[in-house]
């Protein structure tokens, strides 16, 4: 940015940057007044996203998503478990949210983000409670054998709105997931199937193919932040800092209401700003369904 | 067992068939193919790109095959409360894994060995006297490993110290071999490094033609250890003309 003025006045680039460092409440709303955010955005637009399937050749499913700066790798490894007696014939989903010290100046090693592990509970409630996989699909033998899914997410670039990203990005990874086929061994253990011996030989296969896991419906999230007189869609770090009330609202596909989380804040949430909260939402996610739909049919066409 | 464990149960990954186990470990003759159909001395094809994370003051964003690593430096920054007074800057290294950077997934923890080395590989090239009283923090994320993380760490590293603006002597590159027997492979992959008989690898600074770190293990001659060594310095030249090209690439772009 300051490279971009470099042949003109610096003296004024200097106040600027000053003002902004001492009274950034001041810088914003100033701003704010003319519907224009520091970044260049209007006051409702979502910054520029992208999603790129199969990131992690390693893992069995693997998205890197990025909003603005905000950047998200997350990988699905599948392993095999027993499963619960309560539940003999579920698999289990398992979503960890992790900020190394490489995403943030605030995160040090040893110390963990708090955040981690709030976004973390977030976002297996939101998965679960939406519906969205059917642990059933991820039984193997009933009562023996299931698979457990690792979902695990890393965010390498902290720069706000950072459950929005991880949640589009642990859904474009189960969107891309492939279940391994596996058979029975002799020893009641479950191995990988290649393609080439996967016929001679005399083990009972359980799954026989490579397969997607069905997704019934996926949701999407939008945070927006609460000022007194305005609404801003997809904070970055240094609005989130500076103005402290937000609302996260995740909707499905068909336009449900998934979960709504606006944990306390400043400024109160009346009705109509969260009516207006919902309808950015609700443009926000078929944004965000057309994103993944181009890059799912464009992994099916390789 | 398998009731006591509700919360976590205990899982293993499926592995290949036992018929395709079978299938001994390449040996590592004279007419021996590498896995992935390098000669001998030929490196992966190496990857560089400055600028991969907006937050840290500077970062870069290697990729060696499927060696992928991020590295972040943040500072100089005030201190840790605790520290004494210092005349010179600090320098604090931190490498980590991500938890499907092997193969089999792991914990994703701290790798203190590695953390220290490259605390060791970068204190030589780094004018700490430009910081006085701070601390530099560099990070390293792991992404993905297959083999020669290290030198990757350490190479990516110095760029990202480098996109920060921390003054250094030179560039930092690192290269390390693999011996068997009687032949040496250059950036072994980690199929072959856990076959290896012995390892060895340099860190330098190639402008000033000056070492800051050079580890050797495992059975080696003297006549090999000078082979290996040369090998190695040649590579880091050539690597650090590939980061230093990838430096002007950025500073150019960023002018326009």
């Amino acid at each position: 940015m300051g490279l971009r003025n470099a042949s003109e006045d610096l003296s004024s680039e200097m106040e600027v940057d000053a003002f902004r460092r001492l009274f950034p409440l001041r810088y914003l709303e100033r701003h704010l007044a003319e519907s224009i955010r520091p970044d260049g955005r209007p006051l409702v637009k979502a910054r520029e996203t992208s999603i790129f399937l199969g990131a992690v050749a390693s893992a069995n499913g693997s998205a890197l998503v990025k909003i603005g700066s905000t950047t998200m790798l997350t990988a699905i490894k599948m392993e095999v478990m027993t499963p619960s007696l309560e539940s003999p014939d579920e698999g289990c989903l398992a979503i960890d949210f992790h900020m190394p010290p490489i995403c943030s100046p605030i995160v040090r090693p040893g110390r963990p983000a708090e955040a981690s592990p709030v976004v973390s509970k977030q976002l297996s409630d939101t998965i679960s409670s939406s519906k969205m996989i059917d642990l059933k699909e991820l039984s193997l033998v009933s009562g023996k054998a299931a698979w457990m899914a690792y979902l695990d997410i890393y965010c390498l670039d902290a720069d706000g709105a950072l459950f929005d990203a991880a949640l589009l990005s642990a859904v474009a990874a189960l969107s891309h997931l492939q279940i391994p086929a596996v058979a029975v061994n002799d020893d009641g253990k479950i191995v990988l199937v290649s393609d080439e011996d996967g016929q001679k030989q005399a083990q009972e296969p359980v799954n026989k193919e490579k397969r997607k896991l069905t997704l019934r419906s996926i949701p999407f999230s939008l945070t927006c932040i609460l000022h007194k007189n305005y609404i801003l869609a997809d904070p970055t770090a240094e609005e989130e800092s500076i103005m402290e009330t937000h609302v996260t609202i995740v909707l499905d596909t068909s336009g449900q209401l998934i979960s709504l989380y606006k944990p306390g804040g400043s400024v109160l949430a009346y009705t109509s700003a969260v009516q207006d909260c919902v309808a950015l939402t609700r443009q926000r996610v078929k944004e965000l369904k057309s994103f993944l739909d181009k890059e799912n049919s464009a992994m099916e066409i390789e | 067992m398998a009731g006591k464990s509700g919360a976590t149960p205990a899982t293993y990954s499926p592995s290949l068939t036992t018929s395709d186990k079978k299938k001994k470990p390449p040996l590592f003759n004279e007419d021996w193919v590498r896995p992935d159909g390098r000669a001998f001395q030929q490196c992966r094809p190496a990857f560089f790109r400055t600028g991969a994370v907006n937050a840290a003051s500077g970062s870069a964003y290697a990729e060696f095959g499927n060696t992928k690593v991020i590295v972040s430096v943040f500072g100089p920054r005030e201190s840790k409360k605790a520290m004494m007074y210092s005349d010179i800057g600090r320098l604090n290294c931190n490498v980590s894994f991500t938890t499907f950077a092997t193969p089999v997934r792991g914990q994703g923890s701290d790798h203190k060995e590695y953390s220290a080395m490259l605390h060791k590989a970068l204190e030589g090239a780094i004018i700490l006297e430009t910081f006085p009283k701070t601390t530099v923090d560099v990070f390293a994320l792991v992404l993905e490993s297959s083999g020669s993380e290290l030198p990757v760490i350490i190479s990516c590293a110095s760029l990202a110290l480098a996109d920060a603006g921390i003054m250094m002597y030179d560039l930092v590159a690192s290269v390390s071999v693999s011996c068997f027997s009687k032949n040496l492979v250059i950036d072994p992959i980690s199929e072959e490094e856990n076959n290896q008989d012995g390892s060895l690898m340099i860190t330098c600074m190639p402008s000033r033609y000056e070492i800051t770190q050079l580890t050797v293990t495992g059975e080696w001659s003297t006549p090999k250890i000078n082979e290996g060594m040369q090998l190695c310095l040649d590579a880091c030249g050539k690597l650090a003309k590939i980061m230093r090209s990838c430096l002007k690439e950025a500073a150019s772009d960023s002018q326009e």
